[in-house]
Order: structure tokens, then sequence, then C-alpha cells
């Protein structure tokens, strides 16, 4: 559409009159192509750049702005596919915060396009409004991938481009484009097959089309040449239903867009169906339209059936696995390509070929930091380490396309790497690779021997750990002399960058450094004799250790040679395990912390100024010597000062979140059912206790600690949940108040159908110098550990010393008891366990 | 010759490799096995629940030696192999009427 230039400077209305006089032209133009039966791509491109022309002259004459300022056209009119009563979409984009001159510039530009009488769809917004998603309106981020620069700063448009087109916004557009065209189908009944179809939004109407172009533009650009469809043939169904739109609104002089059986004549003659026949020529229109609708609709299921999914940020899930939406981008974002093998675990599914010769591509380029620059990035590293299936496949493509090795180099140090002996079978990477495969299928064992050590790696806490010190184990066999030590050393690397905490450090270095102590003590020694056993469980330490130490042993093992892990083999570890498990949970209530012994001159070595000598022995002195194993030297200094003037009926707490669980450490005077209400109060609160322990020193000082997770979000969304929770306790401990009246409510929610499997209850005289043991095993639910200790307490017994754990489903817990001091009789102990078993069954 | 069948705690088998070596008796197979005799396994428990034990794991070594060794040989596995408590297993000792090796076909006395 030209525009005179002498009208420019005259008076408005002369101006007005020939803006009109043009656009009345240009839909002259139009409609006349329409009834010749022409209104396709062709003349809708020739219209809608007629309205830019018209366009770019209002925003002349609206005067300079006061900013930098780009019209754009959205959506369909972005795409030039203008039909005659279409609305024209815009967006009113300016580069800096808008101001009253901006306003009047808007009403300059958009009040003549008004009294033309066009239906404008208009947006004005700053660019800094796309440096956040706007999630919330996902058709005008649809539309917006549409846009075009129609006037004003193409400068502007660019940084809109930047902004914008960014992988985790066209993940997000993805998302919500699936999720909007199954909502516009279900509205059709998800079938093409329209007597009178709607079509611009019908199932294989225009729409589609748009929505396959716009999957392909956002996932892989030459996907519809892929396609089921020629995309001639494409083209072809988009020309035919834009003609047939033309026509509807032609002939109903609005934006309608259903073929209706009345249209339908109309729209057959204008088209120039042939036939003397009303019916003949709205048969083969119909027809016509069928066969181009179904080319539309095939071709967008197959193009949502293989487009990447997005799954992540840049990552996008197909047929060969996971790939990076944009390639280029991935190669300059090292930190993000464990994502990729995350999000491979996570669907159940590998790494594309496309993503890993991109990583292989340009993995030397990068150190070992680059990969987890931030403090999200190294937790990321850990959680990629857990032992689920497919991690051994995931890791093996890392190391195959040189990405292991460079995220853990000292790992690199022992690729392809020989040691020759009599018992390994493979080059010491893989032997490691396949101890991890050895783990994840021990993870999924449902049925045999093996599924005992299962349930081993079920109760782990962070049995990632145990896969970073496998991965570990070996490194230092790049040497030929003593390797587990020269593991270490290199290992101490890794957790230093890795910045783990002191006790994950501890953790896993102790794997390393004893990986071959307990397949010695299990196949060399005599496990018969209860001195090797002792020994080897003070050397342990702690159950978690033991746990993660049987099972290490059990995988190196087994990936030695197919061979080398008999049934033989493996009945020794289980043994081994068991024994130790058992002196570890049932006799150290007999090994107490002495005066002068080694590793208490160590916390009293390093104390911190503020804890003196007589402090810190006064309350150790009489704990199991297992305190001084399972907690860190800041936890126990922390107890100490936990214990400080404490005074009958007082609790002191410490409370402190690592990710989802929580730990509590509780210090107060032993009494008559502390333990019973101190979890009841827990529970009170909704917490899930996972873990802990119970200690009594002989002064009657008790001090428990608990892991739990907050499932109700209680200490999240109070900001003085804590003092809460303390109020409560001190209530409770003192007789203030009663738990069971807080818990009755809950009891009755959460006991309805929670049982899974019959409990087991179990007393001992014999394990223990000075205790009866109670061994119980039964289904984790809120109060477990409440109902159990009350009912303990109720038959008048002391709870010295509890230990708390979970695997899954099921709560293990071991209390050490007495009653006035002494172990139970006979008589006692079956009141007890046939009272306790009525309970937990009760529960079933 | 006489064949020495010694059914012997796992730890053991290294002690009486070692005191077989000094009687130079080189030639030895060691085989994992399981099995009981008097002391019939026990009963391990394991978080409450009792597991019967009942075969235990045994290394079983087989050495053919030359009669005149033979005395020497069986206390030696004996002094090696024992703890003194139940559990220290046995030694069964059979008459070898003839012996080949497959290498060469020769019958060796």
């Amino acid at each position: 559409m030209s525009i005179p230039t002498s009208a420019r400077g005259a008076d408005a209305s002369a101006q007005s009159g020939a803006m009109r006089a043009a656009f009345e032209a240009a839909r002259a133009e139009l409609r006349a192509d329409v009834s010749r039966g022409a209104g396709g791509r062709a003349s809708l491109e020739r219209y809608a750049d007629r309205v830019d022309a018209l366009l770019r002259q209002l925003y002349q004459d609206a005067g300079p702005p006061a900013g930098p300022v780009a019209v754009l056209a959205l959506g369909g009119y972005g795409r030039r596919h203008l039909c005659l009563h279409s609305d024209i979409d815009l967006l009113l984009l300016f580069g800096e915060p808008i101001g009253p001159d901006d306003e009047r510039f808007v009403r300059g530009f958009l009040n003549p396009l008004w009294d033309l009488g066009v239906v404008v769809g208009h947006q004005v917004r700053e660019l800094a409004d796309f440096s956040q998603l706007e999630e919330d309106n996902p058709e005008f981020l649809l539309a917006l991938l549409d846009a075009r620069p129609v006037a004003g700063s193409r400068d502007l448009f660019d940084r809109l481009g930047t902004a914008f087109h960014v992988a985790s916004t066209h993940a997000f557009i993805l998302k919500s484009l699936l999720h909007l065209i199954e909502v516009r189908h279900a509205g059709f009944n998800s079938t093409l097959y329209q007597l009178e179809p709607d079509v611009k939004e019908a199932p294989g109407a225009l729409r589609d089309l748009a929505a396959t172009r716009t999957i392909a533009m956002l996932t892989d650009p030459l996907l519809l040449r892929r396609g089921p469809a020629d995309p001639a043939r494409v083209d072809a169904a988009e020309d035919f239903l834009l003609r047939v739109r033309s026509t509807l609104h032609l002939e109903s002089d609005r934006n309608h867009n259903v073929l209706s059986h009345e249209l339908q004549e109309r729209a057959s003659e204008i088209l120039g169906y042939p036939g003397s026949e009303a019916r003949t020529r709205v048969e083969r229109l119909m027809s016509d339209y069928f066969r181009h609708a179904r080319i539309a609709h095939r071709s967008l299921e197959w193009a949502r059936r293989t487009a990447p999914v997005p799954v992540g940020p840049n990552l996008g899930l197909s047929r060969d696995g996971i790939r990076f939406l944009d390639q280029v981008q991935a190669a300059r974002n090292p930190a993000s390509w464990l994502g990729a093998f995350q999000a491979a675990l996570d669907t159940h599914t590998e790494v594309s070929e496309e993503a890993l010769s991109c990583i292989q591509q340009h993995v030397d380029r990068y150190r070992a930091d680059d990969f987890f620059p931030q403090e999200a990035d190294r937790r990321a590293v850990l959680r990629l380490l857990k032992p689920v299936p497919g991690l051994y496949d995931r890791l093996s493509e890392m190391h195959d396309c040189g990405l292991l090795g460079r995220v853990f180099p000292e790992f690199q140090a022992i690729s392809w790497r020989v040691v020759r002996d009599f018992y390994h079978k493979y080059t010491v990477d893989e032997h490691t690779l396949l101890t991890i495969r050895n783990l994840e299928r021990t993870s999924i064992a449902n049925e045999g021997s093996r599924r005992r050590f299962q349930s081993i790696l079920a109760g782990l806490a962070e049995p990632e750990l145990l896969v970073l010190a496998l991965l570990l184990h070996d490194v230092g066999k790049w040497r030929d002399d003593d390797h587990a030590l020269e593991s270490v050393r290199m290992a101490e690397e890794v957790v230093a960058r890795l910045d783990l905490s002191a006790e994950q450090r501890e953790t896993v270095l102790f794997l390393i450094r004893h990986h071959l102590r307990m397949s010695l003590v299990a196949f060399r020694r005599d496990t018969e004799d209860p001195d090797i056993v002792k020994d080897f469980a003070s050397f342990i330490g702690t159950e978690d250790r033991l746990k993660m130490l049987c099972l290490m042993t059990l995988v190196d093992v087994e990936a030695v040679s197919p061979e080398t892990l008999s049934a033989w083999k493996e009945e020794l570890l289980w043994r081994l395990y068991v024994d130790t498990y058992n002196h570890l949970t049932q006799r150290y209530g007999d090994e107490l912390i002495e005066r002068n012994q080694a590793e208490l001159d160590h916390v009293l070595r390093r104390r911190p100024e503020d804890l003196s000598e007589g402090e810190i022995t006064g309350f150790l002195e009489g704990l199991p010597q297992r305190y001084l194993q399972l907690f860190s030297r800041d936890a126990i200094y922390r107890h100490v000062r936990l214990a400080r003037d404490i005074k009958p009926d007082e609790v002191h707490l410490f409370l402190q979140s690592d990710g989802n669980v929580w730990t509590l450490a509780v210090v107060t005077l032993d009494k008559p059912f502390l333990f019973s209400n101190i979890c009841g109060v827990l529970s009170s609160f909704g917490m899930n206790i996972l873990r802990g322990h119970a200690l009594t020193n002989p002064n009657g000082l008790v001090l428990d600690v608990f892991q739990f997770t907050d499932d109700e979000q209680f200490l999240k969304l109070n900001g003085n949940g804590q003092s809460q929770v303390l109020h409560v306790l001190e209530d409770v401990v003192s007789g203030r108040s009663d738990v069971t009246a807080r818990l009755r409510g809950r009891e009755r929610s959460v006991l309805k159908g929670v049982a899974r499997f019959s409990p087991v209850v179990r007393a001992d005289n014999s394990a223990s110098a000075r205790y009866t043991i109670l061994d119980i095993v039964a289904s984790n639910g809120l109060g477990l550990l409440y109902r159990i200790s009350r009912v303990i307490s109720q038959h008048g017994c002391e709870v010295d010393l509890v230990l708390i754990a979970t695997e899954g489903e099921k709560a293990i817990d071991v209390f050490h008891i007495t009653k006035s001091g002494v172990k139970l009789t006979d008589p006692e102990q079956q009141a007890l366990t046939s009272d306790l078993q009525r309970t937990l069954e009760d529960t079933l | 010759m006489k064949m020495l069948k010694a059914i012997i705690r796992p730890n053991k088998v290294d002690d009486v490799k070692d005191a077989l070596a000094k009687l130079n008796i080189a030639g030895m197979t060691v085989t994992e096995v399981r099995g009981h005799g008097k002391q019939k396994g026990h009963t391990a428990i394991y978080r409450g629940k009792e597991y019967n034990v009942s075969l235990l794991p045994k290394m079983e070594i087989e050495v053919v030696v030359p009669d005149p060794l033979a005395d020497d040989a069986i206390k030696a596995i004996i002094a090696a192999a024992r703890t003194g408590e139940i559990g220290d297993g046995r030694v069964f000792v059979m008459p070898v009427s003839e012996s080949y090796r497959i290498r060469t076909g020769e019958m060796e006395s």
C-alpha cells in the first residue's frame, strides 16, 4: 500500500482519508482474490505486506518516540497469514521504561487504526518485562515465537530475541503447546472428521499446521523433512485451508471459521468445484478438506511423537535418547552436561549419540571445576551417583565420550589400565564400573540370596557416597605399589573439589582406605571366633559403615571375574555382616567411655575454649564408646554445651536441617516415659523419624538425636516452628501437657491400612552383659516409636539406649532396657513382647 | 599312594598349604564347599528373626601323596587346621590304585 508522500504534513483528515483509501484498496484487492477462489497464502501475504506498510506510515506519523520502540507483528499476522477479518496482533515494545511521552506515542499510533475499524490485539511492553518468563500466559509466548518486526527499532527486536529465545523458555513453551493442543483437540472429541469443521481450530485445521511448525522450530528444524508427508504436501494443505478460511470470512463478513453446511455450498462454488448440483460440489470440497486435514493431523501427531520432550534446561527426550536442544549453547556450558545423564537416568533412557558426540568434541576444553562451578552443581554430581538402574550404562557413556575422566581426572589415570594377576579379568576402569553395575543390580534384586543385600542397600541414607567410593577405590592402581593408600590420596582431592561435608569425606575415605578389609576378615579369618568379630566391629564403629563396606566388598569381589563371587563367599560375607551388625547394635551398651581412653583424649585436646575438660568428661564418661564413633567432634561439643546447667524438667535442644532431613538433638534428665514422650511430640507435629540414637549416661543425663523429615512442612512454614517444638517438648516432659491427647486425632488418621507386613518383636538376654535387648522390626508409620516405647515404659522398664533405623517402609529399632536396673526375667520378657506384638498388630 | 581329603575352616587354607609345602607336597586341589558334621550349623539371628544356618562354608583340600609321606601329611594338616573348637573339620584317607598324567599318558606310581 503506498501512501502518497504529499499526504505527510498535510492536515489530519486528509491524511486519515488517504490512509483509509489505501486500507480499503488493500481489502478490496484481497476480496477480489478470495472471490476468485484465490485467497490462499500468496494473497494473504500480500495483504499482510500492505498492512505492514500502513503500520509503518502510522509509526512515522505518530512522531518520533522518546526512546527506542519496535512494532512487532505477532501470531498469524507475524506469519503473514492475515485473513480479511483476522485480528491484527501487535506488540509495541519499548526499550526503556514507558513514560508519558511514550503513552502519547502509543495513542498516536493506535487511535488511527481503531478509527479505520481494524480489530487490533495489542500488547504494550518494556524489554525488561521479558527478563522473566511469563508462565501464566503461554498463548502470548506462543504468539511471540512468530514475532516479526514491522516498524521501529530493529535492534530492539534483536535484543528481544536474545532475551526470549533461550532454552528454558523454549522448553516451557513446548510443554505448554503440547498441553494446549490436547485441550483444543479434546474440545472436538479428538477427531478431524467433523461435518461442520472449524478450519482454524479443529484437529487437522490451520492451528495444527502452525503447531507442527512451532514444534519443529523449538526442537529440530529439520523435523518436518522426516515427517509422514512431503513438506510440499503440507504446504498445499495449508494453502487449501487458508483459501477455505478466506471464503468463510468473505461470505460471513466477519471472523467466522466454521465451515457450516450452508457455507460449504458457497465455498465450493467460490473455490470452483465442478458439478451441476450443489451436493456434488460440496462433497468434492469436503473430501478435499478431509484429505488435507488428514495430512495436517498426521504431521502434527508425528511431530508430537518424535520431537524431543523437554526434560530440563536445554535438554529434550527424543526417540534416540536425551539430546541437547541447542548444541551451540550446550558446548559453551559444560556444567549442563551432567544434567543430560541425570535426565537419561530419570527417564530410563540413554544419552543420544548426537549429544555424546557434542560432549566428546568439546570436552577437552574444560577442567574438572568447570563441570560443577556452583554448590547446586556439586550436589547434582552426588545425586547422579545414586545407585539406580542405568547408572552403569550412563557412567560408561560418560567414560567413552571422555567426560568421566575430565570430571574425575583421577579416574582417567586408570583408563584401560592393565594389572596382571591371577584373578582380575578386566581393565581397572571397567572393573570399577562393573562394581557400580553390580550395586545397581543389587538395588533391584528381588529374589534369591542377593535380596538380603538389597535390604542393606535400601537402608543406606547416602548410597551415593558408596558409589563415589567405588568409583575411586582403585584409582591408585595407576601405580604398582599399595594402591589403597594412593587411591585415598587421590580421592582426598576429589572430595575436596566436591566440597563434601566432613562426615561425608570421612565415610568415602574410610571405605576406600579399607576396601579390602572385610573380604580379608570374611574369607581369611576365623569368623566363628567372637574376638575376631568384636575387633572387626570396633574397627568399623557404626552400622552405616558396616553396611557400606559389606556392599562394597560384595560388588568389588563380584567385579573381579564372573566366577570370583561364589555362593560360598557370599555366605561368608553375609555371616560376618550379621555377626558384626549384632555386635554393633546389641553389645555396644557394654563398652563405655572411660577416662584415659585415646579417643577421649582426642576430643579433649582439640576442645574449643568455652569447654573445660571436666565439662566434657562429665558428659562423656559412662556413655557407650560408639558415641565417639557416631558423632563428629563438632557435634560432640554441641551436645556438651546442650547439657550445660540442665535442670529437671528442662529440655535443651538443637535443630538443623540438611536438605529435606532435619536433625534434632535433645538433652534432658531421665524420667519414666521420657523417650516415648519425646517421640510422641515429634509425631504430633507430623515428623517422620528416619533414624536416631537415644543414649543415657550413669548420671541420668539423656541425649536423644533424631533425624526426621518434616512431612507436613511445619518447620518450613512456621517461622517460630523451632520454639513451638521446644515449648511443647518442655510442657510434655515436665508433665504439664499430655502427649497422648495431642496425638489422638493423628493416630486414628494414619493407622488405617499402614501395615504391610507382620511385625517382629524379640527379646534377648544373652547378647549384652547389662541389658535385655529388644529387637523390633515393623512397618514404619507416624507415632510408631511413641507406641512402642510407651508400652515398654508401662511395663516399668527403663529405656537406656535406643537405635532407630528405617529401610524404606520398614522400621528397625533396637532397645536396650532394664527393669529396676537389671535385665528382665523370662516372664517379664514374655509379657512385654506379647504386649508389644499386640500393639503393633493392632495397627495392621 | 593315598588321597587325603581334608575339610577345614576357610581361614586355615593358607596354613595348611604352607604346612604341606614344607613336606614338599605341592600339588593340591582346593574347593569351596558347604556342609556340616557334628557342628550341625547354628541359628543366626538378624533383626529379631532367626535364620537357620545348617550348611557352613568350609574348604576342601585334596592331595595325593606317596604312602610313606601320608602320615606326616595327615599330621601336618591336623596341626595347621586345628583350633580346638567344634568345626575344625575332618581328614579322610583313601587308597589310590593308579594315577595317570594326562599330558603324556604315562602312569605314575
